[in-house]
C-alpha cells in the first residue's frame, strides 16, 4: 500500500482509542472541560452506564458562536497558546483532543451560551463534523454536551464494554475523585433518571469535611488525621487514615498533584513506606491527599489520561511526601476521645432485648457459708480487722490519685488482666482494652529501632567477601553510593564492570540474603536515581528487629501486676505508632461509658 | 520377631540413634526406628533421609524379623523402666508388644519394607583414626559452623584429608575455626568433603575420648563412620567450600600473648554490658596493656584492664565478643597468642604451645 496521510476522522478515531476508552473517559474529559470553564455547578446524566447517553451540563463561561465549530476540531483548545503555557499548565486539560475524539465515536451535540449573548447556539455531528453553521438554541449561560450512542461506529470497541453497572461504577468513581479536589464546584450525578449523588459547593472547612465523609464514608473521617505540611515550596494537605483503618483493597486512596488526580509509582512507594511499619503488607492505607508544588516542577504531559506525572526533583517530592506522612503517623499518641472506638451498639441492644431473662436468674445454688464455717478458720479477729483496715487505707490512697491522673493519662489506669491476654483499664471516657502482647511488641520494636540508629550501625567484616553479579548500571548505582550504604553498616566495593564485592554487613543481617537485598535496591531506574531507597537496608534490619521484638514481648498468660500494666500503658503513651503492633493489628480500643450504658439500656 | 534384651543394653542402643529422629514429621515412617535382628544382635536404625544412624544391642531368645516402631515412644518407655529390667519384645503383623515384669505395652508398627534405609557405602576409600583424635578436631571447630545460612555449603564442616594429616574447618562467614591431627592416612591425593552440621553434632554425641578406632569411609556423596557399636551414614553437602587457606592471615606484626583463662573471664564479664544484638567489644592494645571496653544502649559501660605480653604499638580494634569467647573456649592451653595487623584486618588466635588449632576472627566496625 502506498504511504498517505490518514483522513481526519480516522485520525480522531485512533486518538479516541487512547483518550476515550470507555464511557467514564468521556465523562472525565467533559467534566474537566466544564471545570476549566469555571463552572460551579456540573450536572452529569448518564443512561445505561453511559453507552446510551452522557449529558454534561455546566454553568461555566460558555463558548461564543464563532468558536463552536473550531471546538470540534483536532488540537483546538483555549487552554494553552504556546510552549510557555504548556510548561506551566494550570488547567486540567490542554491537549485539545477530547471533543473531536468523542465526536468521532458518538453522536454529539454541543450547546453553549456566553454571558453577553442573548441566546445559545448549537452544533452537532455524528462521527465527524460536517461544517454546518451553528443553529440557535435555548440555553442558560454555560455549556451542555450530549454524547449519544457511544461507539456506535466502532462495534469492536462496543463489544469490549463491561456490564452497565461496571461502566457506571467507573463513572461514579471518577466523579468521586474529582469531587474530592474541586470543593468549589457542586456535582450531581444521575443514572437512568435516578439521582445517585448530589454535592453542593463546599466553601467552608466543615462543608469540605462533610463532602469527604459523604464520599469516603463517616468511618474514614472518624479514623483520619488532618495533615497540613509546608516545606521547601511543597505543600501537603488532606486526611490520612490511621493505620488501624487499613483496607483490604486500595479503594480509598485519593492523591492529587496540583489538583489533578494521579496514580504515580513514586508517590505510591513513598506512601507505602510511610505506612510500612504500621500496617500488614496485605492491607492498604486510606488517604485523601493534596500535594501542591510549582507547576514548573511537574510534567503532566506524560500520559494521555494524565494519571501519571513526572517530577523534576522526584527524590525531593518522594522525601517530602514520605516524611510528612511518616512523621504524622509517628506523632500520634493515644487519644481516647477520637480514635480506636469499639462499637457494639447495634448487636448489643438486640441481644439484651431478646434475652434479658438469662441474666435475670442467677443461680444462688448453695450458699453454704455457715457462720460456723467462718469461725472455724481460727485467725484472730484483730489480725483480720487490721489487715482489712490496711487494705482500705491502701485503696483509699489510690482512689483519689486515680481520679486525678485519669485526666493526665489518655490510657488511664489498669484495673485487671483478662484471661491473661487483655489489660482492662479505665480512663475518663470509659473502659480501655489493651492487647498486652501486641502493645509490648510495639514498645520494644520502637526501642530497638532507636537503639539501632543510636551511635551508628556497626558492621561485621566478612571472612570471605561475597561477590554479587548485577547488571552494569546497578553496579554503578551502588558503587556511587557506597558512602551512604556504609552508614547502614554495609561495605562494598566494585569488583568488575558487572559485579560488586560485599566486604562487611550489619550484624543483624548476618546470614541473610544480602545479594537479593542489593539486587532489589538497584532493580530499576527509579530506584537507582532515588537515594531514599537505600533506606531499605535499614528497613531490612528493622524487619529482623520486628521479629526480635515479637519474640521478646510478653506472651499470653503472663500474669501482670497493676504497676506492670500501668507501666506498659505509660510506655504506650510515649511510643510512636503504639496504636498498632508491628503487624498492623490494633493494640487497644476504647469503650465509652455511653457505649456501655447502651448495652445495659441505661438512661433510655 | 521375638527377642529378649536387658533394659540398659537396649536403652543405650536407642539413645545413640534417637537424636537423628526429628520430632515433627510429614512422613510417618521417619518417626519410627527400624528394628532388625541378626545373629544374636538387634540392629536399631533411625534416619531423617540425610543421616542414618545404626546401633547394636546384644539380645537373646531370637526369632528373626524386621519391624518398625515409634521411635520416641519406645525410647521413653525404655527410659522409664527400672534399671536392670529385662525386656521381651514380640511382634505380630501390625503390633509390637513390649513386656517387662508386670508392664505391657503394645505399639503400632509400620511396614518395615517401606523404611528408607541407606544401606552400605560401597567402594569408598577408608581412613582409620582414634575416637579421641576425631572428637578433638570436631570439638575445636564445630561452634563456627553456620546455621541455616543461605550459603548452604557453610552449614557443615569441611573435612580435609591429605597423606599425613586430617583437618577440619568450619566458618559462618565471619569467623573461621581450623583444627588438624597428624597421622598417616594412606590417602595419596588430598580429599575434601563437607559434612552436614547435624551429622557432626550426632557424631559428637557418640564419640568418646578414648583410643578405640573409628573408620571413616568416603564414597561419592556419602560418608560412613563406623564406631564399633554405632554406625553413621550421611549424605555430604555438595558444594565448594571457601578457599580457607587464603583467609588465614600470614603472621601479623602485632602479636599479643596472654593467659587464656584470664582474658576469657574478662571478656565474659565485659560481654554482659555489650549491646545484646551486636555483641561488640573494643580491644585497645598498647605497651603490655590490653583494655577491653563495651557499652550498650542503656548507657552502661564495662572496662577491663589486663596485663599482657604485647609490644606491637597502639592498636584499637572491635570484635564480636562471642567469636573471641568461642575461640578461647575451644583452646585448652595455658597461654594463647593473638596476631593482629590493623583495625580492618582479621585476628588470628591459637595456643602458644600448639598451633594445630587456629581461629580467624573478622573485626567489627563499632
Amino acid at each position: 500500500m502506498a504511504i498517505r496521510i490518514l483522513p481526519d476522522q480516522l485520525i480522531n478515531q485512533i486518538k479516541a482509542g487512547e483518550v476515550v476508552e470507555r464511557p467514564s473517559a468521556v465523562v472525565k474529559e467533559l467534566v474537566e472541560n466544564s471545570l476549566d470553564a469555571g463552572a460551579t455547578r456540573v450536572e452529569i446524566e448518564v443512561e445505561q452506564g453511559g453507552l446510551n447517553l452522557i449529558r454534561i451540563r455546566d454553568n461555566g463561561s460558555g463558548i461564543p458562536r464563532e468558536e463552536l465549530p473550531v471546538a470540534l476540531q483536532r488540537h483546538a483548545t483555549s487552554k494553552i497558546q504556546n510552549m510557555d503555557d504548556l510548561e506551566r499548565v494550570g488547567s486540567l486539560g490542554f491537549r485539545g483532543e477530547a471533543l473531536p475524539s468523542i465526536l468521532s465515536v458518538s453522536r454529539l451535540t454541543l450547546t453553549s451560551r456566553v454571558a453577553d449573548a442573548s441566546h445559545g447556539w448549537q452544533v452537532s455531528g455524528a462521527g465527524a463534523y460536517e461544517n454546518e453553521e451553528p443553529k440557535p438554541a435555548a440555553h442558560a449561560v454555560g455549556t451542555t454536551v450530549e454524547a449519544c450512542d457511544l461507539f456506535y461506529n466502532t462495534p469492536a470497541r462496543r463489544k469490549f464494554m463491561k456490564a452497565e453497572s461496571t461502566e457506571f461504577r467507573h463513572i461514579s468513581q471518577f466523579i468521586n475523585r474529582i469531587a474530592l479536589c474541586r470543593f468549589d464546584a457542586g456535582f450531581t450525578l444521575k443514572h437512568n433518571q435516578r439521582r445517585t449523588l448530589d454535592l453542593a459547593p463546599a466553601d467552608s472547612e466543615p462543608e469540605r469535611e462533610a463532602r469527604v465523609a459523604q464520599i469516603c464514608g463517616d468511618d474514614f473521617v472518624r479514623n483520619a488525621i488532618r495533615i497540613d505540611e509546608q516545606r521547601m515550596g511543597l505543600s501537603l494537605q488532606g486526611w490520612v487514615g490511621l493505620p488501624s483503618f487499613a483496607r483490604t483493597q486500595a479503594d480509598l486512596q485519593y492523591l492529587y498533584v496540583n489538583g489533578r488526580a494521579v496514580r504515580d509509582k513514586l508517590l505510591g512507594h513513598a506512601l507505602r513506606r510511610a505506612f510500612a511499619d504500621a500496617m500488614h503488607s496485605t492491607h492498604y492505607p486510606a488517604f485523601v491527599l493534596y500535594l501542591e508544588l510549582d507547576p514548573v516542577g511537574v510534567d503532566v504531559n506524560v500520559h494521555p489520561q494524565k494519571t501519571e506525572v513526572r517530577f523534576r526533583e522526584s527524590a525531593r517530592v518522594h522525601d517530602f511526601l514520605f516524611g510528612a506522612v511518616h512523621q504524622l503517623l509517628r506523632r500520634q499518641r493515644p487519644e481516647p476521645e477520637q480514635h480506636h472506638h469499639a462499637h457494639f451498639a447495634e448487636s448489643a441492644t438486640n441481644m439484651s432485648v431478646q434475652q434479658p431473662m438469662r441474666y435475670a436468674t442467677p443461680s444462688y445454688s448453695s450458699p453454704s457459708y455457715s457462720s460456723s464455717g467462718y469461725s472455724s478458720q481460727n485467725f484472730s479477729a484483730r489480725e483480720s480487722a487490721s489487715s482489712v483496715e490496711s487494705l482500705w487505707a491502701a485503696s483509699n490512697a489510690t482512689t483519689p490519685s486515680l481520679q486525678e491522673s485519669a485526666a493526665e493519662y489518655p490510657l488511664g489506669h489498669a484495673l485487671a488482666q483478662l484471661h491473661g491476654v487483655y489489660i482492662l483499664a479505665q480512663n475518663n471516657t470509659g473502659l480501655i482494652l489493651v492487647d498486652a502482647h501486641a502493645a509490648h511488641e510495639r514498645v520494644l520494636y520502637e526501642q530497638f529501632k532507636q537503639q539501632l540508629t543510636h551511635g551508628g550501625i556497626p558492621s561485621q567484616a566478612l571472612l570471605v567477601p561475597e561477590q554479587i553479579s548485577l547488571d552494569e548500571e546497578a553496579a554503578d548505582a551502588l558503587e556511587s553510593r557506597h558512602e551512604e550504604l556504609r552508614r547502614y553498616g554495609l561495605e562494598l566495593d566494585r569488583a568488575g564492570p558487572a559485579s560488586i564485592i560485599v566486604r562487611a554487613v550489619p550484624p543483624l543481617l548476618a546470614g541473610q540474603d544480602i545479594a537479593t537485598l542489593l539486587r532489589e535496591l538497584s532493580s530499576d531506574e527509579d530506584r537507582r536515581t532515588n537515594t531514599t531507597h537505600l533506606g531499605e537496608v535499614l528497613d531490612a534490619q528493622h524487619r529482623i528487629m520486628a521479629d526480635m521484638a515479637c519474640k521478646a514481648a510478653i506472651k499470653a498468660n503472663r500474669r501482670l501486676t497493676l504497676p506492670e500494666m500501668d507501666g506498659l500503658l505509660r510506655d504506650m503513651e510515649r511510643t510512636e505508632l503504639s496504636g498498632q503492633c508491628n503487624h498492623g493489628r490494633p493494640t487497644w480500643v476504647q469503650v465509652d461509658m455511653a457505649e456501655l450504658d447502651r448495652l445495659f439500656l441505661r438512661g433510655r | 520377631m521375638k527377642l529378649q534384651v536387658g533394659r540398659n543394653e537396649l536403652l543405650s542402643a536407642l539413645q545413640a540413634v534417637i537424636g537423628v529422629v526429628e520430632r515433627r514429621q510429614t512422613l510417618p515412617v521417619l518417626s519410627n526406628f527400624l528394628l532388625e535382628t541378626k545373629d544374636d544382635e538387634l540392629i536399631v536404625t533411625g534416619t531423617d533421609l540425610e543421616i542414618e544412624l545404626e546401633s547394636r544391642a546384644r539380645v537373646q531368645n531370637i526369632a528373626p524379623g524386621r519391624i518398625t516402631v515409634p521411635a520416641r515412644k519406645l525410647f521413653d518407655i525404655c527410659r522409664g523402666l527400672p534399671e536392670g529390667a529385662e525386656i521381651q519384645l514380640e511382634s505380630t503383623a501390625d503390633k509390637a508388644t513390649l513386656k517387662s515384669g508386670r508392664s505391657r505395652y503394645s505399639l503400632a508398627c509400620l511396614k518395615a519394607d517401606e523404611y528408607p534405609a541407606m544401606g552400605q557405602v560401597a567402594d569408598g576409600r577408608s581412613l582409620t583414626l582414634k575416637h579421641g583424635q576425631l572428637k578433638a578436631i570436631f570439638e575445636r571447630t564445630q561452634f563456627a559452623m553456620a546455621q541455616q545460612d543461605v550459603r548452604y555449603y557453610l552449614n557443615g564442616m569441611l573435612l580435609e584429608i591429605t597423606a599425613n594429616r586430617v583437618r577440619t574447618v568450619a566458618t559462618d562467614g565471619h569467623r573461621l575455626a581450623m583444627s588438624e591431627v597428624t597421622l598417616e592416612t594412606g590417602f595419596k591425593e588430598a580429599t575434601q568433603i563437607i559434612v552436614p552440621r547435624k551429622a557432626i553434632i550426632e557424631l559428637l554425641r557418640v564419640l568418646e575420648a578414648g583410643d578405640e578406632e573409628v573408620t571413616l569411609k568416603i564414597a561419592a556423596g556419602q560418608l560412613q563412620a563406623d564406631l564399633d557399636v554405632v554406625r553413621l551414614t550421611t549424605k555430604l553437602i555438595d558444594g565448594r567450600f571457601p578457599d580457607y587457606e587464603r583467609v588465614i592471615p600470614e603472621s601479623g606484626d602485632k602479636r599479643l600473648q596472654a593467659n587464656r583463662e584470664l582474658v576469657k573471664r574478662a571478656l565474659g564479664r565485659t560481654a554482659i554490658l555489650s549491646n545484646e544484638k551486636f555483641r561488640g567489644v573494643r580491644l585497645q592494645l598498647e605497651n603490655s596493656k590490653l583494655v577491653l571496653q563495651t557499652h550498650n544502649p542503656e548507657h552502661e559501660e564495662a572496662e577491663e584492664d589486663l596485663e599482657v605480653n604485647y609490644d606491637g604499638g597502639a592498636l584499637e580494634i572491635g570484635f564480636n565478643v562471642n567469636y573471641l569467647l568461642d575461640a578461647l573456649g575451644a583452646l585448652t592451653s595455658e597461654e594463647f597468642v593473638m596476631e593482629l595487623k590493623n583495625a580492618d584486618s582479621s585476628g588470628l588466635v591459637y595456643a602458644l604451645d600448639d598451633p594445630s588449632s587456629k581461629y580467624v576472627v573478622m573485626p567489627m566496625r563499632l
